[in-house]
């Protein structure tokens, strides 16, 4: 067993695994968090994209013994209380999910690319960067739409924070 | 382009006697005021209800369900296409501390469980008829949940490992030994029905378990002896699977004070789960409940019972804890029940000015190594002669066994075959006949004035105006400005190409549905209904159905799905059939519902019921009003709760129909294909909401495409073994690889059905394969390539433009 010490959405949490538990199993079993999903075991779905100090990762293919003292993001805690974040309300209003098994990852991945890339996206970036992502409901027309539009929203809240300065 | 080349042939008028059930007599009062009053929220693309949860992490998948005590089971699979099971030697699997039973076929049989009844032969009045080649009802190979004597397909469970965690039951199932008497097996549907290939099933030698003919022989041959042309091909449309990004996963339970089975299963449909599992385990339906919440993605393959299901409640009984199961994505590339895979070889005899005579198909579908259900072919049976007109054809469809996963319904269930079928005929056509494709095609489309028309073999296709559908598809492609793209693409080193296809195809589905509909006393309308979505919206569109139908706002309408112990009855979802049998049986339960709010309030006030006008939700008459909430509770008390159900049963089926147009860069120098262009106009019928339908169609498309361009289900003929058991191996479409769509929704309103829907989605689908192919063959026209087989990957397009230009150099050399 291994005592893993992480910060998940803000909260430290303190969790006593076995030692080849993955980082989405240490959420799902041991945490109840179940808003992360497993689709595969070879990193190539993406239903599990967490953002782990920063980073969009796939957290099927993480030890969760290796991430200790980590600052972990789930997509449970994106919204703050029921003020959605502006991916998720873009996911709603374009139409961005269909079954939502994918949409989690989608969402956090989505969350992080346009922080990494300042919201400075264009269809063909958000097409490449959402490569490592798969739904098979929406052929993806729509979540295209939804991080084009969330980006959007994210340089006008810049701006806005700029002009205020 | 000469719409008016040549004058139109005469298509034989409409069947004056086609039975179309909802014309029967004149609709109820209720029923003619609810149709009269839609549609305010119906036709709004109105967000959905179900996103909140989804989009926050609160979703109910199988695999996020956890009992207190539970225990995992993993499976043992045989690694052999085809043998006899020998001795079972569980002894070191259960060596092991922490696992808790190996369960064998043997235990199984002394638990007396039964076959899963799969009844995979359609039988309402409009499907067609599939027999044994001798006119019996086909064999279909009894599918217990653990094989008496042999195994048949890589994959197939031969025992089961319960234990105290997963990876424990993972580690036993390798312990797990089995011996195995190794058999000859065949995969190929091109193999199995020759002679001397070896047999799936004693009791069916040659392995073809359906031979039917149809259609008018006599009058084919004639025509095909008047015929200026003949163009014949065989195409094969090979396998591929479904891909629900969630691997099907299930929690068993068995309350031994109860004697009930509890089920946490996502599927298709609980009710039909529940009434095929309980007669597995042999208990009273009612000792079963089934549970099935969000489902992470269906396309067919979730619609029949996986023995894994029966198998774990098994499992629970026999170790006293509930047990969970839940499949890797190797398990699901394995046996996840798979789609696709037909032969067609199609003739059609052309007139001097291109009119079509007639046709001859011979459709062979290869069911795997049990048949589940032979929807694919008998769906694709239907349509073989397309959106055109052919006065007559003649059909042999024929069902084959081989050593390989079962075969279901997948995203649009046998169309995209002979869809793929018939549009390439019309290229191929085209070309053969030296004629314009698009021209070859308007000469021959059912025109709106034939309808309802009935096909050579028997379908009657419902409404639908083809040619619109064409002229819209052909405008939104921007037709006229392909030469200019096409040339600018050449000078950047890519073949551009230009793809065409019409369809159409059948909604059809288990006939009977039923709607509980309740006005609760704290302002809700509880609907309780048994179709079972897995990402088609139905708390959204059904709750805008029932809100136009009282007056009242979506936001007070729930749809209550997917618990058994709830809903009783229902056929879940497939073939398109959900918002139109979930339409209609809610549009007839909310006026009888609304004839009983009426009558109360008649009554409340002692006022004559004939006078009382309904409006957004109030009844008022003679200066009084009440609204339909306040009436449910001031009547509750003497009257009971303000409720209607009703149970309907509606055989007729529709026909969605429309056009797609693709364009397509192909890399002169490495054959990688660019899709750049997609367009799509679908007669859907009546749409409920656009947001909708249209994510539905998007996302169907994308299936077309990935088997046109990367998916396929490889086996290797020579072991048997499937190649492709993980995303690594299997090509899918990506948000890289994939374009953003123009599509547009064409609303002809069924005229079979109150609300006149027809369906949407998987009209994405049904073109897909062949425009994608067609688009690529254009491309590679000026290497002489005339067709492709599917998937047309970068290496094939390669291949085939290399080959045609040897050909073309040995041709020149020795014209030389």
């Amino acid at each position: 067993m291994t005592l893993v010490n992480l910060t998940v959405n803000g909260q430290e949490r303190e969790c006593d695994v076995p030692d080849g538990t993955l980082l989405v199993h240490l959420l799902r079993d041991h945490l109840g968090m179940t808003g992360t999903h497993v689709g595969c075991d070879t990193s190539q779905c993406g239903a599990c994209t967490v953002i782990l100090n920063g980073e969009a990762v796939k957290s099927c293919t993480i030890l969760a013994a290796s991430v200790g003292n980590a600052e972990l993001q789930t997509v449970e805690g994106l919204a703050e209380g029921d003020s959605l974040h502006d991916v998720q309300t873009a996911f709603r209003t374009h139409h961005g999910l269909q079954c939502g098994f994918c949409t989690p990852g989608m969402i956090m991945a989505a969350v992080n690319m346009i922080d990494r890339h300042k919201g400075q996206l264009d269809e063909t970036l958000v097409r490449h960067d959402l490569e490592g992502n798969l739904c098979r409901c929406t052929g993806y027309h729509n979540i295209v739409k939804a991080i084009l539009s969330a980006a959007e929203t994210y340089r006008a809240r810049h701006q806005a924070a700029m002009a205020q300065g | 382009m000469n719409k008016n080349a040549l004058p139109r042939r005469a298509v034989p008028a409409p069947t004056a006697s086609r039975e179309v059930s909802y014309r029967h007599g004149e609709p109820s009062p209720e029923l003619k005021l609810v149709t009269d009053a839609l549609f305010r929220h119906i036709g709004k693309p109105v967000p959905r209800k179900e996103d909140e949860r989804l989009i926050t992490g609160k979703g109910r998948f199988t695999d996020d369900f956890n009992l207190p005590g539970q225990v995992y089971a993993a499976m043992v699979r045989s690694p052999h296409p085809h043998a006899v099971i020998g001795r079972t030697d569980a002894s070191a699997a259960l060596a092991l501390p922490g696992v808790l039973a190996v369960l064998t076929p043997e235990d199984m049989l002394a638990d007396d469980l039964q076959p899963i009844p799969h009844n995979p032969v359609p039988s309402t009045n409009y499907d067609v008829k599939l027999r044994a080649s001798d006119g019996s009802f086909p064999f279909v190979g009894p599918h217990y949940p653990l094989p008496l004597k042999k195994v048949r397909h890589v994959g197939e469970v031969v025992a089961l490992v319960v234990a105290e965690t997963p990876a424990l039951a993972e580690e036993a199932s390798e312990l797990v030994d089995v011996e195995y008497d190794v058999l000859p097996h065949v995969t190929a549907t091109a193999e199995a029905f020759q002679e001397g290939a070896p047999a799936v099933w004693d009791e069916v030698p040659d392995n073809v378990l359906v031979d039917s003919r149809f259609g008018d022989e006599e009058g084919t041959d004639a025509a095909f002896r008047r015929a200026a042309h003949v163009v014949k091909r065989r195409f094969h449309i090979d396998r591929v699977t479904a891909v629900t990004i969630e691997p099907r996963a299930a929690l068993g339970h068995f309350d031994a004070e109860t004697g009930r089975y509890t089920l946490y299963a996502g599927s298709g449909g609980a009710v039909r789960q529940k009434g095929e599992i309980s007669k597995v385990l042999g208990v009273d339906r009612e000792r079963l409940r089934v549970l099935s919440f969000d489902v992470g993605g269906n396309f067919g393959a979730r619609n029949r019972v996986y023995v894994e299901f029966p198998l774990i409640l098994w499992a629970s009984r026999r170790v006293g804890r509930p047990v969970k199961f839940t499949a890797t994505r190797s398990e699901s590339f394995l046996t996840e029940y798979q789609g696709r895979d037909l032969i067609t070889t199609v003739e059609l005899a052309f007139d001097e000015a291109g009119y079509i005579l007639a046709m001859r198909a011979d459709n062979i579908s290869n069911v795997g190594a049990r048949c589940v259900s032979l929807s694919p072919l008998s769906k694709g049976s239907g349509l073989i002669s397309g959106s055109y007109h052919i006065p007559c054809a003649t059909l042999r469809a024929r069902a084959i066994f081989t050593n390989t996963m079962c075969t279901q319904a997948y995203r649009s269930s046998g169309r995209p075959e002979v869809t793929f079928a018939i549009e390439r005929m019309m290229d191929l056509a085209a070309e053969e006949l030296g004629m314009d494709r698009v021209e070859l095609r308007r000469r021959n489309l059912v025109p709106p004035d034939a309808m309802p028309y009935t096909n050579p073999v028997g379908q009657h296709y419902d409404s639908g105006e083809y040619e619109k559908n064409m002229d819209r598809a052909i405008e939104l492609s921007d037709w006229d400005g392909f030469e200019a793209r096409k040339a600018e693409a050449r000078a950047r080193g890519k073949l551009l190409g230009r793809g065409f296809a019409n369809y159409v195809e059948s909604s059809i589905g288990t006939p009977r549905e039923r709607a509980e509909i309740t006005v609760t006393e704290d302002g809700r309308v509880e609907v309780i209904i048994g179709t079972q979505p897995s990402g088609q919206g139905h708390e959204t569109s059904f709750a805008q159905v029932v809100a136009d139908m009282l007056g009242v706002p979506v936001e007070r309408v729930q749809i209550i799905l997917g618990d058994t112990d709830i809903v009783k009855e229902g056929g879940g979802s497939h073939s398109g059939r959900s918002m139109r049998h979930a339409g209609t049986v809610m549009a007839i339960a909310s006026a009888e519902l609304l004839a009983d709010a009426k009558s109360r309030f008649a009554d409340l006030h002692g006022i004559n019921s004939s006078d009382i006008d309904f409006h957004d939700g109030v009844f008022s008459a003679a200066g009084v009003s009440t609204d339909i909430f306040a009436l449910a509770q001031a009547t509750a008390a003497d009257k009971g709760a303000l409720h209607a159900a009703h149970t309907n049963e509606m055989h007729t089926p529709v026909f969605p129909n429309g056009t797609a147009i693709c364009e397509i860069e192909v890399c002169m120098h490495t054959g990688a294909p660019v899709i750049t262009r997609y367009v799509t106009v679908d007669d859907v019928g009546r749409c409920i909401n656009p947001l909708i339908v249209h994510g539905q169609t998007h996302g169907g498309i994308a299936q077309g495409v990935g088997q046109a361009m990367w998916e396929l289900c490889a086996i290797d003929e020579e072991t048997g073994q499937p190649s492709a058991g993980s995303f690594m191996d299997y090509g899918m479409p990506r948000s890289d690889n994939m374009p953003s769509f123009t599509c547009e929704i064409a609303e002809v309103h069924s005229p079979t059905n109150p609300l006149g829907i027809k369906a949407g989605g998987e009209g994405g689908t049904t073109p897909a394969l062949a425009v994608i192919v067609s688009a690529i063959v254009d491309a590679l026209s000026e290497f002489g390539v005339r067709d492709i087989s599917m998937p047309v990957t970068p290496q094939r397009i390669w291949q085939a433009m290399r080959s045609a230009q040897r050909n073309q150099d040995n041709l020149d050399r020795s014209n030389r």
